[in-house]
C-alpha cells in the first residue's frame, strides 16, 4: 500500500494518519465545507474537498469518496468510527472498486450489524447471551412463562427499538399484562413494528468490552478488556483498562469468548466484543463493534500495540506478528472523553469558539485531538474535542496522573466534560471499582460541581480583593517610592 | 461608616461574594511572588495565579485549582452606582428570543399571532445531531418568525419576536 485515504475528520482521521506516515506511506485527507482549517486537513499530504457541512453531504458520500480515490491513485480507505465505517454496502463498493477496505469484511459487517443475526451467529459456539427469548411474541401467558423461567425482574424490548425506546422493566407477574401492551403499542407506534422480546434485565449492568485483533488467515488474538461503565446519555465517557472487577480468571474466559465472537463471523481486523456484566460477575453478550473503537487509546497504552498500524498490515495481508502470550497488561490506562457539553446543564452540547486551548502534557499523558486555539466546534458532527489518556503503573497512580492532567488542561470559550471527569475521578464509587452504568444516575449532581467551582471562586475573590489593595497601597503616593509597582503592571 | 464594616462585591464568572475589610484583612495570605499567591481558608491550602489584570487591579483573571475566573471587584461607590442603573431596568419584559447556540432550526412549533405560555415550544434546534426544544419562559404573543425550517443560526440570533 502506497497510498492511504481516511474517510473521516477530527481526532481520529489525525490519529489514523499519524501511523501511516510513520509506516511511510501517503495519506489523503477528506474534508468538508466546515473543516477547511482542520489539524486532519492540515497534516495530510494530500487533501479532497468533499461538499457542504452536513456529513450527508459530505463525509457520508461514499460513491464521491472512492471517485477520488480512483483518480488519486488510492489503494487502501480507512474508514475511522462513525461516518462510514460500519457500512457494508459501501465496503462492498470499496471492495468492487479495487480498492482494499482496511477493516473487516462487509460479510462481517452485515451478520454483527443485525442484533438478531449477531445472536445466531455465536449461538454455536456456546457464548452466555442475556437470558431470554429472542423471537417476537405478543402472548402474555408465554411471556410470564418465559419470565418464570429467567426470573424477575424482565425486560420487555422492541425488535426495531433503539435508545431506550419501546423497552419497560416487568417486576412481576401481575404487571406482565398491561406492560407488554404497553410496550407492544409504544413500538407499533416509534417503529411501526409491534414486535417485542423477552430479556433478562440485569440490575447493576457494567459495560466491558474486549478488543480482538484478526489476520486473514484465521488467527485471532485478544487485546483485553475495556471497562466503559461510566456513561451518560447510554453513551460512554470514561474508559479504563484493565477492569477493576476482572480477576485473571475471568479475563481468560471473557477473552476467548470475544475470541469466539469474531471466529464466529470470520472477522479479519481490529473489532470489538461488547459484554454486560451483572454484580455476580457473570457475562453476556451484548454485541460486536466491527471497527476501530473510540476508546482504542487505552489498549494500545497497556498492550503496546498500534492498533491502526496493526489494521493496515492485516490489510495488506500480513499474518499477525504476535501470540495471545505477547499480551500482557503493562500497568494501567483511563480515558476521559472531553466533549464540548456542558455537564451542569444536562451535558447540552456547548459550541463556539475554544479562545483558549492548551494540552497536558508530560511522561503517560496522551491527547487524541482535531483541535487548535481559536478554531470554532462546527455544529454538524459529534461534539468531542478530544480523548485524554492517561497509563499509570497502577490504578491509583494513573487516576492521579489524570486528576493532574484535567487541572492543566486549558479549555476556554466552551463548557467541557473535563470538570465531570474530576468528579468521578474524586469518586469513593469511582476509586473503589464498586460502579455500573447507572454510575451518573446514583452519584452526579451538577450541584457537586458547582459547589467546587463556587469554593474556588470564593478564594479567587478573595484573592482578588488582596491584590487589588496592595496594589492600590502601592499606587498612592505616600508609601510608594521606588518604581517597584512598575514592575507589577510589567508582568 | 467604619473602615473594617466597609463592604466589596467582588464577580467571580457567574458568582458573586461580598466581603467586610474585617475578612478580608483576617484572611491567611501570602504572596510568593508577584503573581502567585496561596491562602488558607476552611483549612484548604490553595494556590492562586494572577493571569491578567486591568490597569485599575479592579478587573483581573485569577487561576485557582486549575479554573480560570474572571473578577470584577466592585466598592462602596460601584454598589451605590449599581443600585441606581439597576433600578430602572427591573421590569423590562421579554421582547424577544434568541438562539442559545449555533444550529439548525428543524422546526418552527409556532405561527404568527399565536398565543404562547410559559413552557410552549417555540421551536426544535439541532446542533451536533442533539435536537434541543428552545421553550418560552413567559406568557406571550408572537410577533414575527424571524427563521423558517432548515435555516442555520447563530448563537443570539432573533428567532422569534414577541409582543
Amino acid at each position: 500500500m502506497k497510498k492511504i485515504l481516511v474517510a473521516n475528520r477530527g481526532e481520529i482521521a489525525l490519529r489514523i494518519m499519524r501511523t501511516i506516515r510513520k509506516m511511510g506511506i501517503k495519506s489523503v485527507a477528506v474534508y468538508s465545507e466546515a473543516d477547511r482549517h482542520s489539524p486532519h486537513v492540515l497534516f495530510a499530504d494530500e487533501a479532497v474537498y468533499l461538499g457542504a457541512a452536513p456529513s450527508s453531504q459530505s463525509y457520508l458520500n461514499g460513491d464521491k469518496i472512492i471517485a477520488f480515490c480512483k483518480e488519486l491513485g488510492v489503494d487502501g480507505i480507512h474508514p475511522g468510527y462513525g461516518f462510514l465505517s460500519e457500512n457494508a454496502e459501501f465496503a462492498q463498493k470499496v471492495t468492487d472498486a479495487g480498492i482494499e477496505f482496511i477493516g473487516p469484511t462487509p460479510e462481517a459487517m452485515r451478520i454483527m450489524g443485525s442484533k438478531l443475526a449477531a445472536k445466531e451467529s455465536v449461538k454455536k459456539y456456546n457464548i452466555p447471551m442475556v437470558p431470554g427469548i429472542d423471537r417476537a411474541i405478543e402472548d402474555v401467558n408465554l411471556a410470564i412463562e418465559v419470565a418464570d423461567k429467567i426470573g424477575y425482574p424482565v425486560l420487555i424490548k422492541a425488535s426495531a427499538g433503539g435508545g431506550g425506546k419501546g423497552m419497560r422493566i416487568v417486576e412481576k407477574a401481575d404487571d406482565m399484562q398491561e406492560q407488554m401492551e404497553r410496550a407492544i403499542s409504544e413500538a407499533k407506534s416509534s417503529f411501526g413494528d409491534g414486535s417485542v422480546f423477552l430479556e433478562k434485565y440485569v440490575t447493576s449492568p457494567r459495560h466491558i468490552e474486549v478488543q480482538v485483533v484478526a489476520d486473514k488467515y484465521g488467527n485471532v488474538i485478544h487485546g483485553l478488556e475495556r471497562e466503559c461503565s461510566i456513561q451518560r446519555r447510554h453513551q460512554k465517557v470514561v474508559e479504563e483498562t484493565p477492569s477493576a472487577i476482572v480477576t485473571p480468571a475471568m479475563r481468560e474466559k471473557i477473552g476467548e469468548a470475544a475470541v469466539m465472537v469474531a471466529k464466529s463471523c470470520n472477522y479479519v481486523s481490529t473489532g470489538t466484543v461488547e459484554f454486560l456484566v451483572d454484580d455476580k460477575l457473570n457475562f453476556y453478550f451484548l454485541e460486536m463493534n466491527t471497527r476501530l473503537q473510540v476508546e482504542h487509546p487505552v489498549s494500545e497504552m497497556i498492550i503496546g500495540l498500534d492498533l491502526v498500524e496493526q489494521q493496515i498490515r492485516i490489510a495488506r495481508g500480513e499474518k499477525l506478528g504476535i501470540t495471545q502470550d505477547d499480551i500482557k497488561p503493562n500497568g494501567h490506562a483511563i480515558e476521559l472523553r472531553v466533549y464540548a457539553e456542558d455537564p451542569l446543564n444536562n451535558f447540552l452540547p456547548s459550541i463556539g469558539t475554544l479562545t483558549k486551548y492548551e494540552k497536558p502534557t508530560g511522561e503517560g499523558i496522551r491527547v487524541d485531538d482535531g483541535y487548535e486555539e481559536g478554531m470554532t466546534i462546527p455544529i454538524y458532527y459529534d461534539p468531542m474535542i478530544a480523548k485524554l489518556a492517561v497509563h499509570g503503573k497502577t490504578r491509583t497512580e494513573a487516576i492521579q496522573k489524570m486528576l493532574q492532567a484535567i487541572k492543566e488542561y486549558k479549555i476556554e470559550g466552551v463548557a467541557t466534560t473535563l470538570p465531570f471527569g474530576t468528579f468521578v475521578f474524586e469518586h469513593e464509587a469511582f476509586f473503589s471499582g464498586k460502579f455500573d452504568t447507572h454510575f451518573v444516575k446514583n452519584y452526579y449532581t451538577p450541584e457537586k460541581i458547582k459547589e467546587k467551582q463556587k469554593a474556588n471562586a470564593e478564594i479567587a475573590a478573595m484573592v482578588a480583593v488582596k491584590y487589588w489593595q496592595e496594589r492600590k497601597k502601592m499606587l498612592s503616593p505616600v508609601e510608594h517610592k521606588s518604581t517597584s509597582w512598575k514592575r507589577r503592571l510589567a508582568h | 461608616m467604619a473602615e473594617n464594616k466597609k463592604t466589596y462585591m467582588v464577580k467571580a464568572n457567574e458568582f458573586v461574594f461580598t466581603f467586610n475589610q474585617e475578612e478580608i484583612d483576617k484572611a491567611d495570605f501570602i504572596k510568593k511572588n508577584p503573581t502567585e499567591f496561596n491562602l488558607i481558608r476552611n483549612n484548604r491550602s490553595v494556590n492562586a495565579k494572577l493571569l491578567e489584570s486591568d490597569i485599575t487591579g479592579k478587573e483581573v483573571k485569577i487561576e485557582v485549582d486549575g479554573e480560570t475566573f474572571e473578577l470584577l471587584i466592585k466598592d462602596e461607590l460601584d454598589q451605590m452606582l449599581d443600585r441606581m442603573g439597576f433600578s430602572t431596568v427591573s421590569s423590562k419584559h421579554i421582547k424577544e428570543i434568541k438562539a442559545p447556540m449555533p444550529g439548525l432550526v428543524l422546526e418552527v412549533a409556532v405561527k404568527e399571532g399565536q398565543e404562547v405560555e410559559e413552557g410552549d415550544k417555540i421551536l426544535i434546534l439541532e446542533a451536533m445531531k442533539m435536537e434541543n426544544s428552545i421553550m418560552i419562559h413567559t406568557n406571550a404573543r408572537i410577533k414575527r418568525i424571524a427563521v423558517s425550517a432548515g435555516q442555520a443560526v447563530d448563537k443570539g440570533q432573533v428567532l422569534v419576536e414577541l409582543e
